[in-house]
C-alpha cells in the first residue's frame, strides 16, 4: 500500500523540516530547562561532595553557612576531634567576595576558606586544570576559570594582594556563583577582621575586638565502626551545636535552598512542554485542513478512513520525533552558552521522548477527528 | 433480474430540512440505466443533479426510494449495507468537474491508492494502471505529478483513476465543465467508449450541450423527477 504519510511529506519537505526544527527549538529549551535544574543540583552538592565530610558541625539553630550565617570558635575543631567516633576534622569558611578585575569590572564569587596543611581539603585536584592547589598560609588564591582571571594575576581583597596561583573548572556553590579557594587564615581575616578605623571606633564605644578566629564549619569524618547519625546525635547532646550528617546538609541544600528555584524551573518546563504539545496539536490540525479537500475526496471515492488517519497519525508521530532530534541537538549547540552550569542527562532526554510520542499520538486525534468529520461531498461542487 | 440492469432507481426521494424549511429536491424519481449505456443528466443550476448523483454514488442518504447497482439492491427507505463506503470502493468510480488528484502522489499513485486499498497488490494494480494510461493515451505521463499535467491529461487521469476499480457504474459530474470543447468531446467519447467496452453503467451530469449528442440517453430533471427525453430538441438547459 502507498504510504500516504510518506508521500505527503515528501510533497512539502522543506516545510515540514522547518516546522519540526521550530517545534525541535521548543523542545530544546524544554532540555535546557531541565539541564539548568540538574546543573542546580550538581552545582549545590559538587562542593558538599568535595569536601567528602562524613558531618557538619554548625552554629547551634541554624542550617549551617550554605543557608544562613553560622559561626563557630576554630578550636572546636581541636575538641571535635578528641571525641570519640572523629576521625578528622577541619575548620572552614565560606563567603561570598567580590573579586575586582583591573578594568574596574567586579566578579561575585563563592569563597571557601580551608588549612591548606590540613588532612581535609575541600579543592579537588581533578577541577585544577592550571597552576596548583594552595601551598602557603597567605595571599594565595585558587579561582574558577569562568572568573576571567589568569594565572599569577594579582587581585586586591581586603587590605592585601593575593596572587591566582591556580585554576579550576566546573566549581560552583549551591546558589550559582564561582568559587574560589583561599587559605584559612587569609578567609577570616577577610570575614572577621574589621577595618583599622573600624576597631578604633568599636574601642571608643567599649566594644572588644572582633575575634578574628572564627570559622563558619567545621566538618569532619567518621571513624569506622561509627555511623554519623551517631556521632551528630553525640555533639548535639553535648556540645550544643548544630549538626548535619553530609546526607542532611545536602538535604538542606537540593530540599530547601533550590527547592523554591526548582519548583520555578519545574513550572516553566510544564508550560513549555504543554505549549510545545499545543503547537504539535495545532500544526497537526492545520495539516489536516490543508488537505481536508484530499481527504473529502478519498473519502468520497471510497478510500477507508484507516488509511486517512494512518497517514495522520505517522506524520505526527515523525514530527514530534524529528522535532524531539532537533531539539536535543539544538539544547547540545548552546548549553555551554548559559551563564550558570546546564547538566544535559540522557535520562531526561529519555523521558521527553516518551512525553512527545504521547502527546503526538494525543495531537494526532485531533487532526483524525477532523479527517473522520470531512464530509465527502464537500469534495465537489454542485 | 434484468442483467442489462446497470443502475435502477425507484421513486428516490430527497428533502433538506424540516415543517417550515423542509425543502423537497427529489420527490419520486424513478429510471434505469443499462449496463454500456453513457446518460447525460440534465437540469437547471439548484435542480438537484449532484444531489441525485451523490445519492446514487451511496454518499448522501436518502430519504426513501430504492436503489439498485447492478443487480445489488442497496437502498430500500434505509441503506441494506452499513459501510456504504465500501460500496462506492467497489462498485463505484468517481469523475469530478475538476479532477482533483491527490496533489502530493503521482499520476500512477493517484491511480493505484483505490485498488491498493481494495487489497489489490501493488505489482497488479501498477500494471492495470498503465494499461488504463495506455488505454486514455498518456501512459508517459505515469511518473508525472498532476501540476505537470494539463487539464485535459488531468481529466483523463481522474478517468483512470475512476475505472482502476473495475466499477461497475461511472458517476461523473460535470466532467467537461473545465474544459474546452474539443477536449470535452474528446472526454465524452472517451466515456462512451469505455461504457461500451467493459460494460459499465455512466451518468454524466452536465451543462454543454455539445456533448449531448454523444450519449446514448439524456434524462432531464423537471419538477423534482428524472424524465427520460426522447431527442435533443427537447431539452433545454439553463
Amino acid at each position: 500500500m502507498i504510504n500516504l504519510a510518506a508521500k505527503d511529506i515528501k510533497h512539502s519537505l522543506s516545510k515540514f523540516i522547518i516546522t519540526a526544527a521550530g517545534v525541535g527549538m521548543l523542545l530544546g529549551i524544554v532540555l535546557i530547562m531541565l539541564g539548568v535544574y540538574r546543573g542546580m543540583i550538581s552545582d549545590g552538592t559538587s562542593l558538599i561532595n568535595d569536601i567528602g565530610a562524613d558531618i557538619w558541625v554548625v552554629q547551634e539553630d541554624t542550617l549551617g553557612p550554605f543557608a544562613e550565617s553560622s559561626r563557630l570558635h576554630e578550636d572546636f575543631k581541636n575538641t571535635l576531634r578528641s571525641l570519640d567516633g572523629i576521625d578528622l576534622s577541619s575548620a572552614m569558611t565560606f563567603q561570598n567576595l567580590q573579586l575586582p578585575h583591573a578594568n574596574g569590572k567586579m566578579t561575585r564569587v563563592f569563597a571557601v576558606g580551608y588549612d591548606p596543611f590540613g588532612k581535609m581539603i575541600p579543592l579537588n585536584p581533578k577541577r585544577i586544570v592550571e597552576g596548583r592547589g594552595l601551598k602557603h598560609d597567605h595571599y594565595e588564591i585558587v579561582v574558577s576559570k569562568k572568573t576571567g582571571f589568569a594565572l599569577g594575576e594579582r587581585i586586591p581583597l581586603g587590605r592585601d594582594m593575593y596572587t591566582v596561583v591556580g585554576i579550576t573548572e566546573k566549581t560552583v556553590s549551591s546558589g550559582g556563583d564561582l568559587l574560589v579557594y583561599l587559605s584559612l587564615k587569609d578567609a577570616q581575616k577577610l570575614q572577621f577582621l574589621y577595618s583599622n578605623a573600624r576597631i578604633r571606633n568599636d574601642r571608643a564605644r567599649g566594644i572588644k575586638g572582633m575575634d578574628s578566629h572564627m570559622i563558619n564549619a567545621v566538618v569532619a569524618t567518621v571513624r569506622d565502626g561509627h555511623t554519623p547519625d551517631e556521632v551528630a546525635a553525640q555533639i548535639r547532646r553535648w556540645k550544643h551545636k548544630g549538626v548535619f550528617t553530609n546526607e542532611a546538609q545536602k538535604e538542606i541544600l537540593t530540599g530547601n535552598l533550590i527547592k523554591m528555584a526548582s519548583k520555578q524551573i519545574g513550572m516553566f518546563t510544564v508550560i513549555l512542554l504543554i505549549v510545545s504539545i499545543v503547537i504539535i496539536a495545532m500544526i497537526i490540525y492545520n495539516m489536516t485542513i490543508e488537505k481536508i479537500k484530499e481527504i473529502a475526496v478519498m473519502k468520497l471515492i471510497g478510500i477507508p478512513n484507516k488509511f486517512i488517519i494512518k497517514m495522520i497519525v505517522q506524520e505526527t508521530l515523525l514530527l514530534g520525533v524529528l522535532a524531539f532530534v532537533a531539539g536535543v541537538g539544538f539544547a547540545h549547540l548552546i548549553y555551554t552558552k548559559f551563564p550558570k552550569n546546564v547538566v544535559l542527562l540522557s535520562e531526561d532526554a529519555m523521558r521527553l521522548f516518551v512525553v512527545i510520542l504521547v502527546a503526538s499520538l494525543l495531537a494526532s486525534l485531533f487532526g483524525a477527528k477532523k479527517a473522520i468529520d470531512a464530509d465527502p461531498t464537500s469534495a465537489i461542487g454542485g | 433480474m434484468d442483467t442489462q440492469q446497470g443502475i435502477r432507481v425507484e421513486n428516490l426521494m430527497k428533502h433538506f430540512g424540516e415543517e417550515e424549511t423542509r425543502v423537497d429536491v427529489i420527490d419520486g424519481a424513478s429510471f434505469t440505466v443499462n449496463k454500456g449505456e453513457l446518460v447525460a443528466l440534465v437540469a437547471p443550476s439548484g435542480a438537484g443533479k449532484t444531489t441525485l448523483l451523490m445519492m446514487i454514488g451511496c454518499v448522501t442518504e436518502p430519504n426513501g426510494g430504492k436503489i439498485w447497482l447492478g443487480d445489488e439492491k442497496v437502498y430500500d427507505d434505509g441503506w441494506l449495507i452499513k459501510d456504504t463506503r465500501s460500496i462506492r470502493r467497489k462498485k463505484i468510480g468517481f469523475i469530478f468537474q475538476a479532477p482533483y488528484l491527490i496533489p502530493f502522489l503521482n499520476v500512477i499513485e493517484n491511480i493505484t491508492l483505490l485498488p491498493q486499498a481494495n487489497g489489490v497488490p501493488e505489482k497488479e494494480a501498477n500494471a492495470k494502471a498503465m494499461e488504463l494510461l495506455t488505454y486514455l493515451d498518456i501512459a508517459d505521463k505515469a511518473k508525472m505529478s498532476g501540476s505537470q499535467l494539463s487539464g485535459g491529461q488531468n481529466q483523463r487521469v481522474a478517468i483512470a483513476r475512476a475505472l482502476a476499480n473495475n466499477p461497475q457504474i461511472i458517476l461523473a459530474d460535470e466532467p467537461t465543465a473545465a474544459l474546452d470543447a474539443e477536449r470535452s468531446v474528446s472526454v465524452v467519447q472517451m466515456l462512451k467508449k469505455i461504457a461500451q467496452e467493459q460494460g459499465v453503467a455512466v451518468i454524466m451530469v452536465t451543462h454543454d450541450e455539445t456533448v449531448l449528442p454523444y450519449c446514448d440517453k439524456i434524462m432531464e430533471i423537471v419538477n423534482k423527477k428524472v424524465v427520460m427525453k426522447d431527442s435533443l430538441e427537447d431539452v433545454k438547459i439553463i
